[in-house]
């Protein structure tokens, strides 16, 4: 993975001084409480419900095992012993002390940490798909091009005070795991007809009150292009974005009132003064970047393992687990190891203190000392050999990381809610609990086969409702908690939005609306046809009609 | 309110400042003028040849507005009117870029943690708000000493100032 240059250590170390005088000042009176708002959420701290929370910057959702256990001391020295995984892959502490918060940075800044514009109206951590690098058929490793993103985008002078925040995802392969066409701009690593790297390039994309699917602007950029590119979209918006009104502020916006074919030309324009300039990447820049990702030093052997086969005859639980947890590796005898965030009793993307030593543990000891944060709240450790994936197994099942639930229903996305955030209309961590019991029976689970089930306490979409196969969106109802249900929306190549079932159902009737729909799906699905593909056939009406059939 | 050019602490500023008000003509100083106002161009148009012109403007303006009077202007000041509005950190970089080498101001709400920002794309002069402290905003401009990417100070990025 990336370490940092001194260069990199000294912006960070920085950054870390100058956020200690800001908040100095805001204690001494002498920044105001809106000014401190806005520097405070360009490093992560927000006010929320009950206190302060935190949130980590994970750059492309990886970390070291040194990291990993620095986030645990964090947790347990200025924190509830807790941390929270998102899905743009950062770790939120729930409980720090405003005061000490400059304290918190200093000691993620001794393990090349930060919390740099993991909030506010600015250039966002860069996400990608948790299997870079490690699945076949990758066209390139995205990860040195979201670092190149990280760098340039890191205290940007001119895109501090954008219209509203900005998301960037970057994929490597023709499979969509990081959401990039509900980013502001995806970016798909694609090769030309002359066989050269470049990215197509999809702008305008974005969940909360109005989702969007991105379009494209650009079919090929040249790789070496990038930033400049990137840099004529961001200039473009911060002139053109609306600022009237916050929910109209996206790029999206912009790109939907314009049209795609205007904004494009406005873009165009804007690059064509900036395209062969310093922002043109240099291939010595790139290839010193992706020299920090190249692969391990794979055992040549691995595949010649006998226990794994053994393993799996003789130990069922095993067998499920690694059926269901465990995907292809690009390297004969090894496995990518999903960790469960989702556990049967507890919130979503929650993890321990002592889990997350657990983790970077089995990191170092079979993982290469690395752990990837995946967009839908798990953990996943991507170079495990076979013959190891019965003690990994055994170690995660002890610390309640190994449900063998992943892509399943309960395998569900789902933002904090009521219980802690303050933007939130209704809750969710009682919903997901309310499911979790429901849906208990794993063999049930396993029948239904991939679903995503997402779930968000308000219309900001943290929990990307839209584009589950089933959506939840918590909302408020004359001060009680009720759920509007939308099926068949995909984040992934297929990308699409859900559709509102009907109307919002209370939230102790959930768990059996879910019940009703997924009966009427295993009523109506045929051979081998998915949860997503059947409502995509048989449209939402069935559907409705069972699960309101007693209004009737 | 504490002027700083070329991050100096200023005594005085030199400039008049004339706000135009609708029916009434400006009466001009002996040199230097800055002209508020959004029928700027139209004083523009008037303002003796002699004199060194100025305009404070704020981030309505595009650059299409100014570049006829790029030539004329000495001075062009921004005005924030409120810090979250950042499109005049982007016209600071279309000036510069066009050319514009006279002096470029930053006022309204521009605090010291927005200094060295507002610097990188192009502004070298700093109205702060009445009560600021000026040596602590001078101290600011060297907080972040290092930085990723070019800007209109320098249009290199990190890695080619290093080769």
């Amino acid at each position: 993975m990336y370490q940092y240059t001194q260069v990199d250590q000294q912006i960070v170390n920085e950054r870390v001084e100058e956020f200690r005088d800001q908040t100095r000042r805001y204690l001494a009176g002498e920044l105001s409480a809106d000014e401190f708002l806005a520097l405070r959420l360009m490093n992560g701290l927000y006010i929320q419900r009950q206190a302060p929370m935190l949130r980590v910057a994970i750059p492309y959702g990886l970390t070291s095992a040194q990291q990993m256990r620095k986030l645990a001391h964090i947790a347990r020295t200025y924190d509830q012993g807790y941390g929270h995984f998102t899905t743009r892959t950062n770790l939120q502490f729930n409980w720090p002390k405003l005061e000490e918060v400059p304290d918190i940075l200093a000691e993620l800044a001794e393990v090349q940490m930060h919390a740099i514009q993991t909030s506010g109206n600015c250039i966002r951590n860069t996400t990608t798909d948790h299997f870079a690098g490690v699945i076949e058929g990758e066209i390139e490793d995205p990860r040195p091009w979201c670092e190149i993103i990280r760098q340039w985008s890191t205290l940007h002078p001119e895109f501090a005070y954008l219209p509203r925040k900005f998301k960037i995802a970057v994929t490597g392969s023709q499979q969509d795991r990081a959401a990039s066409q509900v980013h502001d701009i995806g970016l798909h690593l694609v090769k030309n007809a002359a066989g050269e790297l470049g990215f197509e390039v999809l702008v305008g994309g974005g969940l909360g009150r109005t989702p969007v699917i991105g379009k494209v602007i650009r079919e090929f950029l040249p790789a070496l292009d990038l930033l400049s590119y990137l840099d004529a979209i961001l200039r473009v918006y911060n002139l053109k974005g609306r600022r009237d009104n916050k929910y109209k502020a996206r790029i999206k916006i912009l790109v939907e009132s314009l049209g795609i074919e205007a904004f494009r030309e406005l873009v165009e324009a804007e690059w064509q003064f900036t395209r062969d300039t310093e922002l043109k990447l240099t291939h010595a820049e790139v290839e010193r970047v992706k020299a920090h990702f190249t692969p391990f030093a794979y055992a040549a052997d691995a595949a010649e393992d006998t226990r794994l086969a053994q393993h799996l005859a003789e130990d069922e639980a095993f067998k499920i687990w690694y059926e269901r947890n465990t995907r292809a590796h690009k390297v004969p005898g090894y496995r990518c190891v999903m960790v469960s965030l989702k556990p049967q009793l507890g919130a979503p993307g929650d993890i321990t203190a002592l889990q997350m030593e657990v983790v970077a543990d089995l990191a170092e000891a079979y993982s290469f000392a690395e752990i990837r944060s995946t967009h839908d709240q798990n953990l996943l450790l991507a170079d495990v050999r076979q013959a190891d994936l019965y003690q990994v197994w055994q170690t995660l099942s002890e610390h309640n990381l190994a449900r063998a639930n992943i892509n399943t229903l309960t395998d569900m996305i789902v933002c904090p809610g009521f219980d802690f955030c303050a933007l939130a209309n209704a809750k969710t961590l009682n919903i997901a609990d309310a499911i979790n019991a429901e849906f208990e029976d794993l063999d049930y689970l396993y029948d239904l086969g991939d679903i995503q089930l997402n779930m968000s306490g308000c219309i900001n979409a943290c929990g990307h409702h839209h584009v589950g196969h089933i959506g939840i969106l918590g909302v408020d109802k004359k001060g009680e908690d009720w759920y509007q249900i939308t099926l068949g929306g995909s984040a992934r190549e297929d990308a699409s939005l859900g559709k509102v079932l009907g109307r919002s159902v209370a939230a102790d009737e959930v768990p059996r609306v879910l019940r009703v729909i997924l009966n009427t799906y295993v009523e109506l699905r045929q051979p081998e046809e998915s949860f997503l593909e059947c409502v995509r056939r048989v449209g939402l009406t069935p559907f409705k009609e069972k699960v309101y059939a007693a209004d009737h | 309110m504490p002027l700083i050019i070329n991050r100096q602490l200023q005594n005085v500023d030199p400039w008049t400042r004339l706000q135009s008000v609708e029916g009434e003509s400006l009466s001009w100083p002996e040199t230097k003028a800055l002209i508020s106002g959004t029928d700027w161009p139209t004083w523009a148009a008037r303002c003796p040849a002699k004199l060194e012109l100025g305009v404070s403007i704020t981030a309505d303006t595009t650059l299409e507005d100014l570049t006829p009077w790029l030539d004329r202007l000495s001075l062009i000041e921004i005005c924030f009117e409120v810090f979250r509005d950042g499109r005049g950190f982007s016209l600071a970089r279309l000036l510069r870029r066009a050319g514009y080498q006279g002096e470029l101001r930053a006022a309204g709400d521009v605090g010291q943690d927005r200094l060295a920002y507002l610097e990188r794309c192009g502004f070298n002069a700093f109205v702060l708000p009445e009560g600021r402290d000026p040596l602590q905003a001078l101290a600011a401009f060297e907080q972040i000493q290092v930085h990723y990417q070019g800007a209109a100070d320098d249009p290199r990025p990190i890695y080619r100032q290093e080769a």
